[in-house]
């Protein structure tokens, strides 16, 4: 049975806000640092962050190093530099990686488009409506 | 001898032209569901071909079938055992190709699944919903046993109105719930458990084309032929700069125009169809299972 996920998933979405934190910070940012830019807009707790940014090191999104006693997180690549990882990924149409998802629809040639125009305006006149 | 050949000949006819001339006909497309099982069980039926063919050559040539005795200094019982020891050989393939498959789609899915998450923005509209800050039209959905996500990009939600949304929505959902991955993912590695010059990826070109038309018909059930077909040309009609990578004709162009004929009522075909799909698979299981049976009825005896 698939099933997609219930309910909100808080940490998943702390993942995503973790990382605009470190994309749009200068320097790494340690935990302490990180919750104080997310407790503006959110009650969260320390332990929470240090959760998410375990958690997304493990990922291999963050990178830490030793500061002291303190871990210094960033991020391990710029955000447009994943983005366009995944849209590659997404739009790989040859390869291994094809199956791992599945597309809507792929891009068609100029005659398939005049194809899929006139079957359109078929459907069309039966049902006027739309 | 004969049972051999005759399995051998089976498997050929399975791996060649019987694909071939299916890939060829249009009455699959009626009876997606039907066909589906169809290929799976040419494929099943062939791999059990192939090897039961191997299993009684090797039976033949040591002498009676199911004879404990194993001489090493007679030729003929090597030769039996080196045909018996190819046989496990391809079905260490088989398993490890499945293995492979299985491993690499799952780690290349959660790799992407990573990114998708710290990437997009959630919507509420379905459940996994994830909306993509990108231009390119794009609509996708990641299948996993908990936490599968559906990827539209920001460039697909302006191209589609509300009804075309829902029904690429329902479509994502319907490959989600009936884990149509799981069937590509099959064909994928059997693709790959055979050499190059042997294996066609007919079957699984075929298999990718028939899910699709398996979630476009759960999608046209829920929310209307058009809005579906429409959504379709809207995200695959737009020129795009990777139109160029298309290189196969794509079943697009049948999706559309099997939308806008009336809606599949073939109770009869798709019965024919599971009936051919279970007969191919009884056929090379009796010949392989009665020379065994026969052989236990006569010890026993």
């Amino acid at each position: 049975m698939a099933s997609e996920e219930k309910g909100p998933r808080p940490l998943g979405d702390l993942e995503r806000l973790v990382m605009e934190q470190l994309w749009a910070a200068p320097a790494a940012l340690t935990v302490r640092e990180v919750h104080e830019r997310l407790a503006g807009t959110r009650e969260l707790a320390y332990t929470t962050v240090m959760t998410v940014l375990d958690r997304l090191a493990k990922k291999k999104l963050t990178e830490r190093e030793r500061d002291g006693k303190a871990w210094r997180y960033r991020a391990a690549a710029p955000r447009e530099e994943l983005a366009a990882d995944l849209m590659r990924d997404a739009l790989d149409r040859a390869g291994d990686r094809r199956e791992a998802l599945v597309r809507f629809v792929g891009q068609v040639s100029d005659e398939e488009a005049a194809l899929l125009r006139e079957a359109l305006s078929r459907l069309n006149e039966q049902e006027p409506t739309g | 001898m004969i049972t051999p050949v005759l399995l051998a000949i089976l498997a050929l006819v399975l791996t060649g032209p019987a694909p071939a001339l299916l890939a060829r006909s249009d009455w699959p497309y009626r009876v997606p569901r039907a066909a589906v099982i169809l290929w799976q069980a040419i494929a099943l039926a062939a791999v059990l071909a192939a090897l039961g063919a191997g299993v009684a050559l090797s039976y033949s040539i040591a002498g009676r079938p199911g004879e404990p005795r194993f001489d090493p200094s007679s030729a003929r019982d090597l030769v039996a055992a080196a045909i018996l020891a190819m046989v496990a050989l391809v079905v260490v393939r088989l398993l490890w190709a499945i293995g492979r498959v299985a491993v690499g789609t799952r780690a290349r899915r959660k790799r992407h699944r990573d990114l998708v998450d710290v990437l997009a923005t959630p919507d509420g509209l379905i459940p996994g919903l994830r909306v993509l800050a990108e231009e390119t039209p794009l609509a996708y959905c990641l299948p996993a046993l908990r936490g599968a996500r559906v990827v539209v990009s920001v460039g697909a939600l302006e191209r589609l109105d509300d009804s075309e949304l829902k029904a690429v929505l329902a479509h994502e959902q319907a490959h989600l719930r009936a884990r149509h991955d799981l069937v590509l993912e099959e064909f994928t590695a059997l693709h790959h458990a055979f050499p190059r010059w042997v294996r066609s990826d007919v079957a699984l070109e075929q298999a990718r084309t028939l899910v699709e038309l398996l979630a476009d018909d759960d999608a046209r059930r829920r929310n209307g032929a058009g809005p579906l077909a429409r959504a379709l040309v809207a995200l695959a009609g737009s020129p795009a700069p990777e139109a160029a990578m298309a290189a196969a004709k794509s079943a697009t162009v049948l999706r559309v125009q099997r939308l806008a004929g009336p809606a599949p009522n073939e109770a009869r075909l798709s019965a024919v169809t599971y009936a051919a799909a279970a007969a191919l698979l009884i056929l090379p299981t009796i010949t392989i299972a009665a020379p065994i049976v026969r052989a236990m009825v006569d010890a026993l005896s």
